[in-house]
């Protein structure tokens, strides 16, 4: 009976892959989620439950292609840029319209961006920071900028440009543009996404209907999307999402743990996806030259640093941590997957007796350090206890100090830790987010580890006015070495993104900066 | 009459014990370490953003304008925004509200179903067999953590036979009874466990006492006795044992709800604690407070109801 | 330790089987009497029984099912899970006591107190019973916890700032009979100091009921802090809880099963035998002439 069972799923996934070059239409996927979106608007999506949802049901200007580096038209069928770079014009596509069948007009995309440059609205205004003045043309708009800004392109092509509509803006009830927002975030609002919002029940529930008017074609020749509908279920416990998905109660779970991929890639019935990301996982050091009480820091040093990062044995943590699905990070500053990222060959590799020689050299032998970790993550204690053991073999005693989320970022703010765990994914299609979060030293402390390197700071700040590609490429192979050797930080993996799908699901997406794509998406009968 | 300035004497002592409530309330969350402001923002967030924050919540103020504040918005039915759902704390409450109430109604009905009948055959069987595997299945359940029976019934009734959903709530009322099916037997155990003994003894001391045994002797059959003395008895004691245990339901509910991925109020509540979103915290505890006095206060009527010399004492 | 002081000393009289004794002789009060000294003997000395460290990883034996090298298996960096039942132990005995004892010697004080001086100290007391039973015991907890942040030791102050008042409740109850007993007003009448009428005179009849609330109040404290645990707002991993080592195999149920159930059968055995020697106690404390 058991050996009939299985033999009748492998019978459905082999028919599953033979109907792969056709796709078919229609039907409602499941999806499990992590956490509820709470708002989806360009502007003041601040959460990644929210960002990750943003183009599901607002287009932007252009595209990323799922390799997550090279830009393709989207709304915007395309785009100059004036020789002193000052100057970008771009061209929307014909017929393009919001979900209601309006059209969508050169006035909506300046509404859009203007709200996106917006200092008032929502945290990613900084992004735009450039743009002095948006007009709009006949058949699309003009950007005037205040100096050349080689992000803009990908800017573009980001969630916070993406449009909406200003008839819809104009007549929606409350004073202030967020409250506006908020009360767009409701079924009937026009869109111009592949889906529209059909209902939904905070945090419990959510429903994506297909947008009949989205521009974007099919395989088919039709247009996208081919699903009816997508319905969210929230469930914040990873075994209960994962029960879920096996007893056919959803189509897919998002943020498998890493310990079930094995067992779910093992499942005929199941089809557990790895996608590619920009996640890394990383532990700012605090390399003040005093820890906040005013006791001298083990830690200043660089060598200390390194010695720290010598005695890690990343290939240990992929498997412990990610059974592994990792893999230890090459660049300091991002992950493999980000443009411009420098592949230096392993960060550190393990290698006991340098780590030995250095801490002896910087007087860490004997120190004792506080390792922060987030109370309840079990994979924050197996990382604080490997690396008890780890630094054990050069000296160094480890304490742990567990930790709820905010308290972690209030300590990260104010200096008030040694080592904590941290992780980062890039909401943006540049490295200039994630270089200025993790070194640059005005953004936020080089992620509150209070290193301050003068040659990195120019250097990052040139690299955002460089419209020579080339140039830029050669600037944050610099910042990376020097980021590198400083070690203001545990250099620990990068993880992929796992999604676990019944077997008959085809063509979802989760990008490597997290959004989760179901515009081609579609179910085998 | 009686009975109506009795519920106005009843609701006049309620005042002072809310109004302690409410400092308690307060009291512990502004004791919550950190900076709110921290917990509303982003990391990325500057400092400037976070000093908005700061003032857009009242946090510079005196503390006893804070409390002031606090009752009166809380009396206008303004609790304030929560800072993970950005929505007003009172809506979110409400929309979980139902939820909460079902599971935990549910969760009374199944533990009289299940109590009842079990504590009559144990109570005819006293000290043999069948009652003492009543009573030992009944001490063991008391001694396993409501997480881990759900855990088991998840994984054993819902994941492998299928006979449940994984967790949920479901549209319409067939679907709710069928979804918290499991997470209502979870949240019954303790409460069937405490009404079985209470049943039980009651069953036994009629059935020693003179007057039934002269009622036999009579020739009364042992169930219409039983039916005419026990019910009634047993029916005001298991009234007052199961609105004294309210607070054991809800937090019952608390990590019931977590487990089986229940978006009701105690979820909520543990998301709330883990996020810091102290408004939400604040306006969660609150809803607790007033749901148990609620029900305190109904099990007083339906007492006094039952047993019309409570309302002289 | 009380307890188990008394009993030992009315074991000695056995010409005529006492109805104490008798009671110490059932078989539910000689299970639990067994399962709460093992209990206590692994908590004391884990070391002697645990086969393995059980924080040591071990990467050849990842979640192995149970065998004669390990009698519950491994987990999923290779621990044995057994040495980490047993470690749990000292965790869990002490949550029993920690989170109970000092609720209890706070509540009996305040509440024999307030009982005896009644007054406006009475009135007051009544409200602060009023508003804590108005929370759901757990979300009270919580809710505490949440502010002093994450841990044992927290989880310790949290149970105890809830829990002393339902002792405290109870004491009083209790002192309130006997105040109008002959002896406590015998004792006014000749002038002893109120201290000495209510540690002499009061408390001792009240002790009966606080010790069987004590025992069932130790059971309960285990389900509460492997909750907890559970929960990620009691012992934090690594270090080995039972409600921990329960969410640590949750996500292994199908795959690895006795990752969570050999620590969930821990508990149910502990809570048990708690309950069962409260219960035992409860008949063998009871007043003379009660049945």
């Amino acid at each position: 009976m058991k050996t009939l069972l299985i033999a009748a799923l492998a019978g459905v996934s082999m028919l599953a892959i033979n109907s792969a070059q056709a796709v078919e239409r229609g039907g409602t996927l499941t999806f499990a989620r992590y956490d509820d979106s709470n708002l989806v608007d360009p502007v003041y999506a601040d959460r990644n439950p929210d960002i990750w949802m943003v183009t599901n049901l607002y287009d932007t200007l252009l595209r990323t292609k799922a390799d997550g580096k090279t830009i393709v038209p989207g709304l915007a069928s395309g785009y100059e840029v004036s020789a002193d770079g000052k100057t970008i014009s771009i061209t929307l596509r014909d017929g393009i319209k919001f979900s209601d069948g309006s059209a969508i007009t050169p006035a909506d995309v300046k509404f859009s961006l203007e709200r996106a440059t917006n200092p008032d609205f929502g945290p990613w205004s900084g992004l735009l920071g450039s743009v002095e003045s948006i007009t709009a043309t006949d058949n699309g708009v003009t950007l005037a900028m205040k100096n050349p800004d080689p992000t803009i392109i990908s800017i573009l092509a980001t969630f916070n440009t993406a449009i909406v509509s200003k008839a819809a803006f104009d007549a929606a009830p409350g004073a202030t543009d967020q409250e506006k927002a908020t009360a767009l975030f409701a079924p009937g609002t026009p869109v111009s996404g592949p889906f529209t919002l059909k209902d939904r029940s905070r945090g419990s529930t959510m429903t994506f209907s297909a947008n009949p008017h989205y521009w974007r074609q099919g395989e088919d020749g039709k247009p996208l999307p081919y699903l009816d509908e997508v319905s969210f279920v929230v469930i914040p416990d990873d075994a209960t999402r994962i029960l879920k998905l096996q007893a056919g109660e959803v189509n897919g779970a998002e943020f498998v743990p890493f310990s079930r991929v094995a067992e779910l890639k093992a499942d005929p019935a199941i089809n557990m996806e790895l996608y590619p990301s920009t996640r890394i996982i990383y532990s700012p050091i605090n390399s003040r030259e005093t820890r906040a009480d005013g006791s001298p820091n083990p830690m200043a040093t660089k060598e200390a640093r390194q010695a720290l990062n010598y005695a890690i044995n990343k290939d240990a943590l992929v498997q412990l941590i990610t059974h592994g699905t990792g893999k230890s990070m090459t660049s300091p500053l991002m992950a493999s997957t980000t443009q411009l990222a420098h592949d230096g060959g392993p960060l550190y590799p393990y290698d006991v007796a340098k780590a030995k020689e250095l801490a002896a050299a910087s007087g860490l032998e004997g120190a004792e350090i506080t390792l922060t970790t987030l109370a309840g993550s079990s994979d924050d204690a197996t990382l604080f206890a490997a690396i008890q053991q780890m630094w054990g073999a050069i000296g160094v005693n480890v304490k742990v100090e567990q930790v709820d989320n905010p308290t972690r970022g209030a300590k990260n703010r104010s200096g008030e830790f040694d080592i904590h765990t941290y992780g980062w994914v890039n909401d943006v299609n540049d490295p200039a987010q994630v270089a200025g979060w993790l070194g640059y030293y005005p953004t936020r402390k080089a992620v509150g580890t209070g290193w301050n390197n003068a040659e990195f700071n120019s250097l990052f700040e040139a690299s955002n006015t460089e419209i020579d590609p080339e140039k830029r490429s050669e600037q944050y192979k610099r910042m990376q070495e020097i980021y590198a050797d400083a070690a203001p930080l545990l250099f620990l993996y990068e993880t992929p993104f796992a999604v676990a799908l019944s077997a008959n699901v085809n063509g979802y997406l989760q990008t490597p900066l997290g959004n989760n794509e179901f515009s081609s998406a579609w179910i085998a009968k | 009459m009686s009975s109506l300035s009795y519920l106005v004497s009843r609701l006049l002592q309620i005042i002072p014990t809310f109004l302690l409530v409410m400092v308690v309330i307060f009291l512990l969350v502004r004791m919550l370490p950190g900076d709110p402001a921290i917990a509303m923002a982003d990391a990325k967030a500057t400092e400037a953003q976070l000093e908005l924050i700061r003032q857009k919540l009242g946090l510079n103020e005196p503390l006893v304008m804070q409390f002031f504040y606090f009752v009166k918005n809380t009396l206008s039915g303004d609790m304030g925004t929560s800072i993970l759902l950005k929505a007003p704390v009172l809506d979110v409450i409400i929309e979980r509200i139902p939820v909460t109430a079902f599971l935990t109604l549910y969760a009374v009905c199944l533990s009289i179903l299940i109590a009842g009948p079990l504590a009559f055959v144990a109570a005819l069987n006293k000290n043999r067999g069948l009652d003492i595997a009543i009573r030992s299945g009944f001490q063991v359940g008391l001694s396993t953590p409501v997480f881990y029976i759900g855990l088991l019934l998840l994984t054993f009734l819902a994941a492998s036979l299928r006979l449940f959903p994984v967790g949920g709530y479901g549209t319409t009322f067939l679907q709710h009874l069928h979804h918290l099916m499991l997470p209502a037997l979870t949240v019954a155990l303790y409460t069937s466990a405490i009404i079985m003994r209470n049943l039980r003894s009651a069953v036994i001391e009629v059935l020693d006492a003179d007057y039934v045994q002269f009622a036999r002797s009579k020739g009364l059959s042992r169930s219409v006795i039983l039916g005419r003395h026990v019910l009634r008895n047993a029916l005001i004691s298991t009234v007052t044992l199961l609105g004294l245990s309210i607070g054991n339901l809800m937090s019952g509910t608390l990590v019931t709800e977590t487990v089986f991925a229940v978006p009701g109020l105690g979820r909520l509540m543990l998301e709330a604690i883990f996020a810091r979103d102290y408004p939400l915290i604040q306006g969660l505890t609150l809803t607790f407070a007033v749901m148990v006095s609620l029900v305190f206060l109904f099990t007083d009527m339906v007492q006094a109801w039952l047993d019309p010399r409570l309302r002289l004492s | 330790m009380t307890q188990l002081d008394t009993l030992q000393a009315s074991t000695p009289q056995k010409k005529k089987l006492h109805p104490r004794v008798k009671a110490l002789l059932r078989p539910g009060f000689l299970l639990g009497f067994f399962i709460l000294s093992s209990s206590i003997l692994l908590a004391v000395f884990p070391w002697a029984f645990a086969p393995y460290d059980p924080n040591a990883f071990d990467f050849n034996a990842i979640q192995k099912s149970p065998s004669w090298a390990h009698p519950f298996g491994t987990d999923n960096l290779g621990r044995d899970t057994l040495s980490r039942v047993i470690w749990a132990y000292q965790v869990d005995m002490q949550i029993a006591f920690f989170a109970t004892f000092f609720a209890m010697v706070i509540g009996v004080v305040v509440g024999s107190l307030v009982a005896y001086h009644g007054g406006i100290a009475d009135v007051l007391f009544g409200r602060l019973v009023d508003v804590t039973i108005t929370f759901p015991f757990l979300v009270l907890v919580i809710a505490v916890v949440a502010v002093l942040g994450p841990g044992l030791t927290n989880m310790y102050v949290a149970v105890t700032l809830v829990q002393w008042v339902y002792y405290a409740r109870l004491t009083r109850a209790e002192i309130m009979t006997q105040m109008t007993s002959d002896y406590a007003s015998a004792g006014r009448v000749m002038g002893y100091s109120s201290t000495r009428i209510i540690f002499r005179h009061l408390l001792p009849n009240a002790t009966t009921p606080l010790i069987t609330y004590w025992m069932t109040d130790m059971a309960l404290a285990i389900l509460l802090g492997s909750s907890l645990g559970y929960l990620g707002l009691g012992a934090q991993p690594p270090q080995a809880e039972w409600g921990v080592l329960i969410a640590e195999g949750r996500n292994f149920i199908t795959t690895a099963w006795w990752m969570s159930l050999m620590p969930g059968i821990a508990i149910v055995v502990t809570g048990l035998g708690f309950s069962l020697v409260g219960d035992s106690l409860a008949d063998v404390l009871r007043p003379r002439g009660a049945s």
